[in-house]
């Protein structure tokens, strides 16, 4: 029936960005235009004792600088956005510019505001600051010990939050005939968005309107939360996001900066921009991960897992960030049991406040950190039975005919089968002829590894009834608007907010598709509060499970009011009138028709409307899904280690994943592989580190190792197509599988390549360093 | 971040090594850099450095004390410099010992740095720092034997 | 102030001239004093390669040229690749194979990949995939980027011909 939906369409967003003709932020062309440089501090915790701004005043082209005490009282604090109920949150205030004490490397302390970004970043020099160094920490689980050093007074032991969800007691644990412990952390990475932060706020003293580009992937709760920050009323405050330049969570946030950007724009009557430096953004955009993860899962000798319990420590960092205590509480402990029938499950964590930069969502946040514990210790339970991993995992999957089905912690998958997948990537990777030429490999003294990971992800935020029971302050339905124009062609408004993800394709695909008119007569808007009425923005692989159905209902809704009016027009009843391929026609006589766009401008002329009926052809939905969705899949790795040099090589990747109804494979399938490039990225090169104090000491792309062509085979990838009965599309979310997926499976397969050398468990990264160690610290050579 | 390096000084006794280490117009021409060294009171010392390591280039205005003499085996070097790069937070122990007619310097340091000196390449300061000190010891060498 | 230096380059085949300071970088140069800002800057230490450029025909990240360097050059920069009607190979090969997704890192990609075509007409992947060492993306993990570049070396070998590369 549909004609585009599930083709391999060539994008719509590209044609600009090929060509130059794209405009970022930075792109922006504005009279009159002032620059930001946010001074930071280079200590991870100190007083400030005085700050004297009078020689960077003096800099030649300096307009003025700003400390934490001139802004005292005029701007609030930044707040969390996700207050998880009962786990005794103590959210500190985090102030846009530090006033008495600064807590990380990359806290503001001033800002210097000046013609241009070199006299601002010269000035700022000249600002001279006093610092009275107090004691710091960077480890989260040395932060809740006795005597470690305090970071606010009102924080005791630095716990912000203890979270617990299920229970599991000692007996189920010491009980069991397996127990396998372990610790399998996830290390602290940086989102690494190609463009970095950045803002650039105009106030307009003429009519008190406030217009704010910031890099956002949500700006609907940009201007909710910054109306609140700034006490700048909502309908003035327009929050527009330019062509942006990659997210993956590092632009959830609602930061200090964006805050002191339009206080300046605001209190100088003239536009102001702030663009971070990559440096800066190790220093001060929102990490990822950081969860030290210890496990206990116990299970039978003959393969059946019946308890697992977690404790993990949560790094937060030095401040709550907008959704910094959701991602290690909700998304972490409510998917603890994976895929798995698991009948007890437990989970705590201890949200800690460090010295170090906030910890937030990272793509899969929550859900990457998870899957990785449960898949490293689900391989070595395998390992400990003696047991195949692939068989350990299908002996334990949720079978298909048990959807939905309810995990250990309560929530209900809505539809899955793991088998399917699992079984479509043993196939394309020929497993048993790989694990025979992996003992064949050992015999010439080759190290060959196989890892496998099977996840199941939790997508599609919604409805909003949970979100309020999981203290997420806004809404997580999602809005859409078709506006069909007098000559047919249709622009549509959505609330979620693209950056590279392609749905002005796909959402394209599926309007075209229903209304039967040119792919090219339809339009989106999006990233901009002004011309959206509201919405949620990109995240948590939500826009097309959410976003995209909300689209596809506007569009029926559209097809239905057209159907009345074509109905009038045509003198028959509305049940008798049909709508294919983009003309309304009479079902007994065909003949009797009008076209989609004799309707819109019938409809929008309203010459002759039928009784009741107001004129125009537009539609609106605030699409609110009864459940989550829940894409699955597994991943098999193979890799090549070298003994000498600690050196992993992958030799092959194969991918399988399960989101529903895929509209664009083309773009599913770059979804999957940028994904899986993060993942392999953190299993085994990328971390942000910071010594023992927090002084940090990855700060640029020198420091910190971001994947690169070479490091990749090609990736073998398929999909599996499991409808989600939450919506109209059957669609899940996408965006994240790869990299929740790949993490465990790329570790896997190295600890298995290891296994000669009865190496204990390694912490990723697995960089060679660390791998080379564990060979030598292990049995040694053979 | 702690670093360790030792220098041998050939043919030359702990004595002539401390008078050597020990004088400012030596320490002025041989340390890396070095704009100004002034002696601003009992054993403490004003120094301004060009540091040029990689990405991380700039002036630093460093502030040395020197404590714990033990003339000639041992003494304790603390430096503080700071500059656009960041800080840095040095506290050395410099020993003196003399072995078969030759005097070996131990230079034993934790170092701790601020700024960009500490974000960005501080992987390689280690490195680095041996690279330096090992010139500077072979200048103070040169000049002990003058 | 009284220390600017005359810079005048030829950028994508116009003629412009300015007075900059003699610190500015080649990327700053183009983007700020120029207003042409298809070239992206991803990083400080010249890791990412977002604002590569040609400069007189040869790949070059713009961020580790000072303007008064290339004084006299001929820079070549996104926007004179190709057209939306007419565009180049790589822009074709990237936008077939979805060779890209936020787009940031995309002009420099496609710098680099006219550079390596240049160099190696018919790359192999793994070639490829070495000959992007200078590209950081965060999006694809780069195998579309590999899949456009060795499209595009199909279109040149179809048409013969290239542009933007002497």
């Amino acid at each position: 029936m549909s004609k585009l939906v599930g083709q391999r369409m060539k994008r719509k967003e590209d044609p600009k960005l090929i060509t130059g003709n794209a405009t970022y932020l930075d792109d922006l062309k504005i009279p009159n235009l002032l620059h930001a440089y946010i001074l930071r501090s280079p200590h991870p915790h100190a007083n400030i004792k005085s700050i004297h701004k009078d020689k960077a005043l003096a800099h030649p082209g300096v307009v003025a600088v700003y400390t934490g005490k001139d802004l005292e009282g005029k701007i609030n604090p930044v707040p969390t956005s996700w207050k998880v109920p009962g786990m005794n949150l103590i959210e500190t205030a985090q102030y846009p510019l530090a006033i008495d004490t600064a807590r990380y490397v990359g806290d503001g302390v001033a800002m210097v505001i000046a013609s241009d970004r070199y006299a601002a970043e010269d000035a700022a020099e000249l600002v001279e600051v006093e610092y009275e160094v107090l004691p710091s920490i960077s480890n989260q689980k040395e932060a809740r010990k006795e005597g470690a050093p305090q970071i606010y007074d009102e924080v005791p032991n630095n716990t912000a939050f203890t979270y617990i969800a299920g229970e599991v007691t000692d007996a189920d644990i010491d009980g069991a005939e397996v127990v396998i412990r372990g610790n399998y952390s996830t290390q602290r990475v940086a989102p690494s968005p190609m463009e970095t932060r950045n803002s650039l706020a105009q106030y307009n003293p003429g009519n008190g309107e406030l217009k704010l580009y910031v890099g956002s992937q949500n700006p609907h709760i940009h201007r909710m939360v910054l109306s609140e920050v700034l006490d700048f009323p909502e309908h003035r405050l327009q929050v527009k996001v330019a062509d942006m330049g990659g997210g993956f969570g590092g632009k959830i946030g609602v930061y200090p900066d964006e805050a002191l950007v339009s206080y300046a724009a605001i209190d100088l009557k003239r536009p102001v921009k702030w663009v971070e430096t990559r440096n800066e953004h190790f220093q001060s955009a929102n990490a990822g991960r950081d969860m030290m993860v210890d496990v206990e899962l116990a299970g039978t000798k003959d393969g059946k897992i019946t308890a697992i319990r977690v404790v993990n420590h949560a790094n937060i960092g030095a401040y709550l960030a907008t959704f910094g205590p959701g991602n290690p509480t909700i998304d972490f402990g409510l998917m603890v049991s994976g895929p798995y029938k698991i009948p007890k499950a437990q989970v705590t964590t201890y949200g800690m406040y460090t010295n170090t930069m906030s910890v937030d969502s990272y793509r899969g946040a929550g859900k990457p950190e998870v899957t990785f514990m449960l898949e490293r210790a689900v391989s070595d339970f395998a390992k400990e039975i003696g047991m195949d991993p692939v068989e350990v995992r299908k002996l334990n999957f949720a079978q298909k005919e048990e959807f939905p089905f309810t995990n250990a912690q309560g929530l209900v998958y809505d539809s899955g089968d793991y088998d399917k997948a699992l079984d479509r990537a043993v196939e394309i990777a020929d497993y048993e002829k790989l694990r025979q030429e992996q003992k064949m490999a050992l015999g010439e003294g080759r190290y060959i590894g196989i890892g496998i990971s099977s996840y199941v992800e939790l997508s599609g935020f919604g409805p909003s009834a949970v979100a309020g029971g999981i203290g997420f302050q806004g809404g997580i339905w999602e809005n859409s608007t078709v506006r069909v124009h007098p000559t047919g062609k249709v622009t549509v408004f959505t609330g979620t907010s693209p950056h590279g993800q392609g749905h002005d394709t796909t959402f394209t695909q599926i309007v075209a598709d229903k209304l039967g008119i040119p792919y090219e007569d339809i339009n989106f808007v999006f990233n901009d509060t002004k011309a959206v009425s509201m919405g949620w923005g990109t995240y948590g692989s939500r826009s097309l499970a959410v976003g995209g159905n909300a689209v596809a209902l506007s569009t029926d809704k559209v097809i239905e009011k057209g159907r009345i009016v074509a109905a009038h027009l045509l003198q028959s009843e509305v049940e008798n009138v049909a709508f294919e391929k983009g003309v309304y026609f009479v079902k007994s006589d065909p003949t009797m028709r009008k076209t989609f766009q004799e309707i819109a401008k019938a409809a929008n002329f309203a010459w002759d409307m039928p009784e009741g009926i107001e004129p125009g052809l537009e539609e609106k939905t605030f699409f609110d899904p009864s459940n989550f969705t829940y894409p699955f899949g597994t991943h098999i790795v193979v890799v090549e280690v070298d003994p000498e040099t600690g050196h992993v090589e992958i030799l092959r990747y194969i991918s399988v994943d399960d989101s529903g109804k895929i509209v664009n494979p083309l773009v599913a399938e770059g979804q999957i592989l940028g994904a899986v490039a993060q993942g392999v990225g953190q299993a085994l090169w990328e971390e942000i580190k910071y010594d023992e104090k927090g002084q940090l000491q990855t700060g640029s792309f020198m420091d910190y190792t971001m994947p690169k062509a070479r490091f990749f085979p090609k990736i073998e990838m398929d999909f599996t197509e499991t409808l989600s009965p939450v919506n109209q599309l059957g669609s899940k979310g996408v965006a994240e599988s790869g990299v929740t997926g790949s993490i465990a499976a790329t570790a896997n397969a190295v600890m298995d390549a290891l296994a000669p050398f009865n190496v204990e468990n390694i912490s990723i990264p697995l960089t060679p360093e660390k791998v080379w160690r564990a060979i030598q610290k292990g049995e040694g050579k053979q | 971040m702690d670093i360790k390096h030792t220098h041998k000084f050939k043919a030359l006794s702990a004595q002539q090594v401390w008078d050597t280490i020990q004088n400012p117009e030596v320490l002025k021409a041989v340390l890396p850099g070095c704009k100004t060294f002034d002696e601003v009171g009992d054993e403490q010392y004003k120094a301004v450095l060009g540091i040029n390591m990689g990405p991380i280039k700039g002036e630093f205005t460093a502030d040395v004390e020197q404590v714990d003499k033990n003339e000639p085996t041992s003494y304790r070097l603390l430096v503080k410099a700071s500059g656009k790069p960041g800080e840095i937070d040095a506290n050395a122990l410099m020993e003196l010992e003399e072995v078969d007619g030759n005097t070996e310097l131990t230079c034993t340091a934790d170092v701790a740095a601020t700024g960009l000196m500490a974000t960005i390449g501080q992987r390689m300061i280690g490195g680095v720092a041996k690279v330096v000190l090992k010139q500077f010891f072979k200048d103070i060498e040169k000049k002990a034997k003058q | 102030m009284s220390n600017l230096v005359n810079v005048t380059v030829t950028i994508n085949g116009e003629e412009r001239s300015a007075e900059v300071e003699p610190r500015m970088l080649l990327v700053h140069f183009i983007r700020d004093v120029l207003g042409i800002t298809g070239s992206h800057i991803g990083c400080d230490t010249s890791q990412c390669g977002n604002c590569t450029i040609l400069v007189d025909g040869r790949a070059a990240k713009s961020c580790t040229l000072l303007a008064v360097h290339v004084d006299g050059s001929e820079l070549i920069t996104v926007e004179g690749l190709g057209t939306v009607e007419n565009l180049h190979p790589v822009q074709r090969g990237f936008w077939e194979e979805h060779g890209l997704q936020c787009g940031y890192c995309t002009p420099g990609a496609m710098i680099a990949s006219i550079e390596l075509l240049a160099q190696n007409p018919t790359p192999t992947d793994e070639e490829i995939r070495e000959g992007l060492e200078g590209v950081i993306c965060r999006c694809t993990g780069y195998e579309f980027i590999v899949n456009a570049v060795r499209r595009a070396s199909e279109i040149m070998r179809e048409e013969n011909a290239v542009k933007g590369v002497k």
